[in-house]
């Protein structure tokens, strides 16, 4: 009996094998989005960590100073005096390579004699001999193989080094041959050189990054030591150093897996739709099989099974394509969390378990749940009115007012969860899931509703016309799914497009703004460091120049994590550029001139919970030093927020006298080009630099933005593709499980014009719906990613904009969907001989 | 069947697995051959040890940086209030990576680099404590300095007393062990060789200037875990700075520094050859308890190995015991390890430790203490 039954289930779907390949393609599809994501995301994070990890090796603890470092006199002290045997100094800075344009390496200044117990590159092979070499010999420089053979230099060759806008040629006096390929990775354009050379380079002599130490649970050691720390020396666990960095990218990464997780639900109303569609399908074999004696259970368990089958098939193909794409994707995410966030070097793509167990399991908890309601829905049939075609139909439209309240509920309770007030980024996105479902399950009925309105206008188009309306309506058990599915992924591709355009545009207003110099001058670009101390000088007093500004970023860490401050030297324009949030021109700016106040970015205060009046804590070279929060300013530059100190604040605390680059305001005679042209040129034996006007500035800002939402885009073109497969299936299966109908309307006299145009229309008015019910879905969806999810990501708000043209290619891009999901349908329908159609029933 | 593969397998598997482990303990080669630390390489541009000069103290203590290598090592014997003897070793070599100063503006700029070697034996615990450190003539790190005397690496150091130069304040640290002696002087500097020229070798500047004081009253305290103790005893130094010393052929040496107990102290060498036998510019020296001393060439001194010792660490085979036989002197002389183990293994790897020694001196039996080195042994290059 039971190998009956399977047999009759294998049959079936051997019979509708393109139908049983799109569903499979959907759960495929979904599944593969959500493995991909996660691969890449933590593709790009272990590649980060990775390298930190071998670079900080056996590090526990490290000391670390201001803007300025450290002096190296405290690592003499540390080691002679007080017997700090596991202690090793780190000088470093990252630079670039003049004659290998994009390369921007990483310079490790090391103490060869003290490397040993830090970081185990020191035994690789000829590695105990060669590094000693680095400290006899002057300017010289180790890198791995695997970089020698990238940048094409050989031993004894030189290579200019560029750090600061600084140049120092260095000479290449061996190469690690390292085993561990995951060594080898993290010393990716790593420069070894020794301290001296390292200070001479930076032209710093007398600084070191920081110190490292082994400090193994020797709290009374740690306690002597923190007691001999200078003021502006902190000692802080390496471990949690690393961890800070990397916890910068959680919400950029939680953001990508939420918009994963809409492909996967859009998945699930493929599976959903591919597995009614088969129950509707089977009704007569179902109601037979009742009828002859299988159980309710029976029934139910083989259904669930096929679904899982069904799903298990769609989980491997899935995870093998996501697989593929995560390394596309891995790309992507890298060079965001570049731009965004942290150099990430090359990541390589590497396989984990975790994710694919995620993804997996997520596939078959989707399957399972969206393969629930089909296999109740043909246990619970009695098996006599299983047999009557207009069963399901009737019974749909009975629980249209249901199923409309239960969504009404869900998209409430949706509305209540995302906007209740906590700062949890997974209960926003719970939210807006629970607010989709419930719009999802008021489609019905809107359905019904909508065809009524276009089955006035479609009279237009006359009997044809009308009847697809009434089509559209009538088949609903079978379309509601179809549109339920394409409305969801037009909804995500128009809300992120909202979200996208808004971000942009409050982006490029911001950038108009706040660069109100004509022209900046900063060390060239990814070489880092200060502008030489004459090359401020004589900026500031070129004729031309009316006025100058100058800034300089700096972090600082502390226990609690990283700070980044920016110091300005402002002229009153570049006070009337910033746009405060809170506080007022007036009470503001003489109290972060003089009165030692600072400003903070919205994203700042949103991170730390500060508002106007709080004081900021902030670790000086005279110890922790408190800043009352005289503003907080928009600002679009830095998710992780930023405090602002004006120079004269900054110099009270800081010994650090540099300037990283200079804002120049030119008198309104001076051609700029030309001016910039003449800088370039007067200063090219100084320093390197990177001179560039206002408008270049803003250009290349907005062209950076464009490119770290290329992953966004990426995936919301994914979504569309999922829906699209989605709405392929369905619509094909629909029409084609229509045949005999059609081949009837046929013998009424439609001719195979006709009937093409119907079955054309029908799926037309499908995709027209889905896109007219898109329209309020994405623009609610906008809504809550720039209301919500944003400011509680990043603490950025912006406005919105919503720009008609992306509507209108959202209700486009539906109805062409399904346009062309009709057309093999419909040629295959209008081709068909309608005595063959009937005889095969 | 299947069963069975899986047993062979096994079985496989764990015999490639002893296999490999005793192929990996059989012989570990040093990480850097004395050889191509003390041999020729690129001696271009260092200054060369060409002929006897005029020694002058203090300056001499000094370093002499123009000179691939140089060392300063202090041995010796002590006993501890309870009676436990021991020995103990504090070297400093200097090397210059290269003939010129290295230019920058860096505090860390330097060609000179040091590495310290610091070895206890504990004789009665049959314990031997040996470590290495590394550092560079930079930034207060390491170096040496003739006035006031002072060598170091970091917090291990013999620093003079800042008029006199004697005496000398010994010190160093490793974990819970310190040592910390007080060292005087009976003896005048002894010029080894021709008035401190010494030759090791047929080619032109293969040779160093070498001088000892060999014989150093020590007191002091010792620190081993929880105990400390009163120890006193006499230390012996070797100077010696060259750029080249072994040359082809040459393969290490064995070096002896005995202190009788009727006050003479005897100092001899013997470098190997490679094909096993012994290099005619091996030779010796005897110093009277007057300091007046007497220089004993190679064939003056008779030489027998009576016991070979395997390092159970790194398989190299060292000679164990010796008998010594100097007619002009009328000595006989039996040389033992005070314990086998006495192996450093280091950077450079070698056997050096605490001896006995007895035996009879013009048919009167005499005993003393001594120092012996082992050099180049298991070497494979």
């Amino acid at each position: 009996m039971k190998a009956i039954l399977w047999r009759a289930l294998i049959r079936y779907q051997l019979h509708h094998r393109w139908q049983l390949a799109l569903s499979i393609l959907g759960v495929a599809l979904g599944v593969a989005v959500v493995v991909a994501v996660d691969l890449a995301n933590d593709g790009a994070r272990r590649a980060y960590t990775d390298a930190a990890h071998t670079i900080t090796g056996r590090t526990t603890h490290q000391l670390i100073g201001g803007p300025q470092g450290l002096d190296e006199n405290l690592y003499r002290h540390l080691r002679v005096e007080l017997a700090m045997r596991a202690s090793a100094p780190v000088v470093e800075a990252y630079g670039r390579l003049p004659e290998h344009a994009t390369t921007r390496v990483r310079m490790l200044g090391v103490d060869p004699f003290a490397e040993a117990p830090f970081r185990d590159y020191t035994r690789a092979g000829g590695g105990n001999n060669i590094l000693p070499r680095l400290v006899g010999t002057a300017d010289s420089v180790i890198i791995t193989a695997a970089t020698a053979q990238r940048l094409g230099i050989r031993v004894n060759d030189s290579v200019t080094l560029e750090t600061g806008g600084q140049q120092r040629r260095l000479t290449l006096i061996g190469l690690l041959e390292l085993e561990d390929p995951l060594i080898e990775q993290a010393l990716d354009d790593v420069f070894i050189v020794d301290v001296a050379t390292a200070q001479d380079v930076l032209g710093r002599p007398g600084y070191l990054s920081r110190i490292d130490l082994i400090i193994d649970d020797d709290t009374a050691l740690l306690q002597r030591l923190r007691a001999w720390l200078p003021a502006g020396a902190s000692l802080l666990p390496a471990q949690s150093r690393i961890l800070n960095l990397t916890q910068m990218t959680r919400a950029f990464e939680l953001n990508l897996q939420a918009l994963s997780l809409l492909a996967l639900v859009v998945g699930m109303f493929l599976i959903y739709n591919a597995m009614t569609f088969s129950v509707v399908q089977r009704r007569g074999v179902f109601g037979s099989l009742r009828a002859l004696g299988v159980t309710r259970r029976e029934l139910f368990m083989m259904i669930i099974a096929e679904a899982l089958a069904i799903g298990a098939a769609g989980i491997v193909l899935g995870l093998v394509l996501g697989v593929g794409l995560a390394q596309g994707l891995l790309q992507i995410v890298a060079r965001t969390i570049n731009d965004l966030y942290y150099a990430v070097v090359a990541p390589d793509f590497s396989l984990s378990a975790l994710p694919l167990l995620k993804a997996g399991a997520l596939g078959i908890a989707a399957t399972v749940l969206a393969a629930l309601v089909p296999a109740r829905e043909a246990i619970s049939t009695p098996p006599r009115t299983v047999l009557l075609r207009s069963f399901s139909e009737t019974r749909l439209r009975s629980r249209l007012p249901w199923l409309a309240a239960i969504g009404v509920s869900s998209a409430v309770l949706g509305v209540a969860v995302s906007t209740w007030p906590s700062t949890s980024l997974t209960l926003s996105y719970t939210g807006i899931f629970l607010f989709i479902c419930g719009y999802a399950l008021l489609l019905p009925a809107a359905t019904v509703l909508l065809m009524r309105v276009l089955k006035r206008l479609a009279a237009w188009f006359g009997l044809v016309g009308r009847m697809a309306a009434r089509g559209v309506a009538i088949s609903l058990s079978r379309t509601a799914t179809a549109i339920a599915a394409l409305t969801v992924a037009v909804a995500v591709a128009v809300g992120v497009g909202i979200m996208i355009d808004s971000f942009r545009g409050s982006v490029d207003a911001w950038l108009g703004n706040i660069l109100p110099a004509d022209v900046y001058v900063s060390p060239a670009a990814l070489s880092g460091g200060d502008l030489k101390p004459e090359v401020v000088r004589q900026l500031s007093v070129l004729p031309g120049v009316l006025e100058a500004s100058s800034g300089k970023h700096v972090f600082i860490e502390s226990e609690r994590g990283i700070t980044d401050l920016f110091i300005l030297q402002p002229v009153p324009r570049s006070l009337a550029a910033i746009r405060l949030k809170q506080g007022t021109p007036a009470q503001t700016w003489p109290a972060f001139l003089d009165g030692g106040a600072a400003i903070v970015s919205e994203s700042y205060a949103f991170r730390h919970g500060v508002t106007l009046g709080d004081v900021i804590e902030l670790r000086s070279e005279r110890g922790p030093q408190t800043f009352p929060v005289a503003g907080i300013y928009y600002d679009y530059g830095s998710d992780q927020g930023v405090v602002t100190i004006s120079r004269r604040t900054y110099a009270r605390y800081w010994d650090d006298t540099g300037v990283g680059s200079m804002g120049l305001y030119l008198a309104p005679d001076v051609e700029r080009e030309a001016f910039m042209a003449d800088l370039r040129e007067s200063f090219e034996s100084a320093q390197s630099l990177q001179i560039r006007s206002n408008r270049k500035i803003h250009e290349a800002a907005l062209e950076i933005f464009d490119r770290t939402f290329t992953i966004t885009e990426v995936l919301r073109l994914l979504a569309i593709l999922v829906a699209f497969i989605g709405i392929l299936s369905a619509l094909a299966a629909m029409q084609l499980e229509r045949a005999r109908e059609l081949a009837v309307l046929r013998c009424l006299g439609l001719t195979p014009r006709q009937l093409w145009g119907l079955v054309i229309a029908e799926c037309g008015l499908t995709g027209l719906a889905a896109g007219l019910f898109a329209i309020p879905l994405g623009l609610a969806l906008g809504y809550a990613l720039i209301e919500i999810i944003h400011p509680r990501a990043f603490g950025w708000t912006m406005n919105l904009t919503v720009d008609g043209g992306l509507l209108l290619q959202a209700l486009m891009l539906a109805i062409v969907a399904a346009l062309l999901a009709g057309l093999y349908p419909a040629w295959r329908v209008a081709r068909a001989l309608p005595a063959a159609v009937l005889r095969e029933e | 069947m299947r069963r069975w593969l899986t047993g062979l397998l096994l079985a496989i598997a764990l015999l490639s697995a002893v296999w490999y482990a005793e192929w990996a303990l059989r012989e570990k080669p040093a990480a850097v051959s004395v050889g191509s630390v003390l041999g020729g390489g690129d001696t271009a541009g260092y200054a060369r040890v060409l002929g006897p000069r005029e020694f002058s103290f203090p300056a001499d203590h000094g370093p002499h940086p123009d000179y691939r290598q140089e060392w300063w090592y202090y041995t010796g014997n002590l006993t501890g209030e309870d009676g436990r003897h021991f020995g103990f070793q504090l070297t400093f070599f200097r090397f210059a990576l290269t003939p010129k100063p290295r230019p920058g503006d860096s505090a860390w700029s330097t060609n000179q680099i040091y590495m310290a070697h610091f070895a206890l034996t504990d004789v009665a615990a049959r314990r031997f404590y040996h470590a290495e450190r590394f550092s560079r003539n930079a930034l207060g790190l390491a170096g040496a300095q003739a006035m006031p005397f002072r060598v170091w690496l970091e917090d291990w150091s013999v620093t003079g007393d800042p008029n006199a130069t004697w005496p000398l304040q010994l010190r160093a640290v490793d974990g819970d062990l310190v040592l910390d002696l007080r060292l005087t002087n009976l003896k005048p500097p002894l010029l080894q060789g021709e008035r401190g020229y010494s030759r090791k070798g047929q080619s032109e500047g293969n040779a160093s200037y070498y001088y000892s004081l060999t014989r150093m009253p020590a007191e002091g305290t010792l620190k081993i875990a929880d105990e400390t103790l009163q120890v006193s005893g006499a230390a012996w130094m070797d100077r010696e700075w060259s750029t080249s010393v072994l040359e082809e052929g040459q393969a290490g040496w064995d070096w002896f520094a005995l202190q009788l107990a009727d006050g003479r102290d005897l100092m001899f060498y013997r470098l190997r050859r490679r094909d096993g036998s012994l290099d005619p510019h091996s030779s010796g020296v005897i110093v009277a308890a007057d300091g007046t001393s007497r220089s004993l060439p190679s064939d003056a001194i008779g030489f027998e190995v009576l016991d070979h010792w395997r390092s159970p660490a790194t398989g190299t085979r060292y000679p164990a015991r010796w008998r010594v036989t100097i007619p002009s002197e009328q000595l006989r002389l039996e040389i033992a390890p005070r314990l086998a183990e006495q192996e450093l293994d280091g950077s450079l790897r070698y056997w050096e430790g605490t001896v006995k020694v007895s035996g009879q001196s013009a048919q009167q039996a005499i005993t003393g203490h001594g120092y012996v080195e082992l050099v180049g042994y298991g070497d494979q290059r």
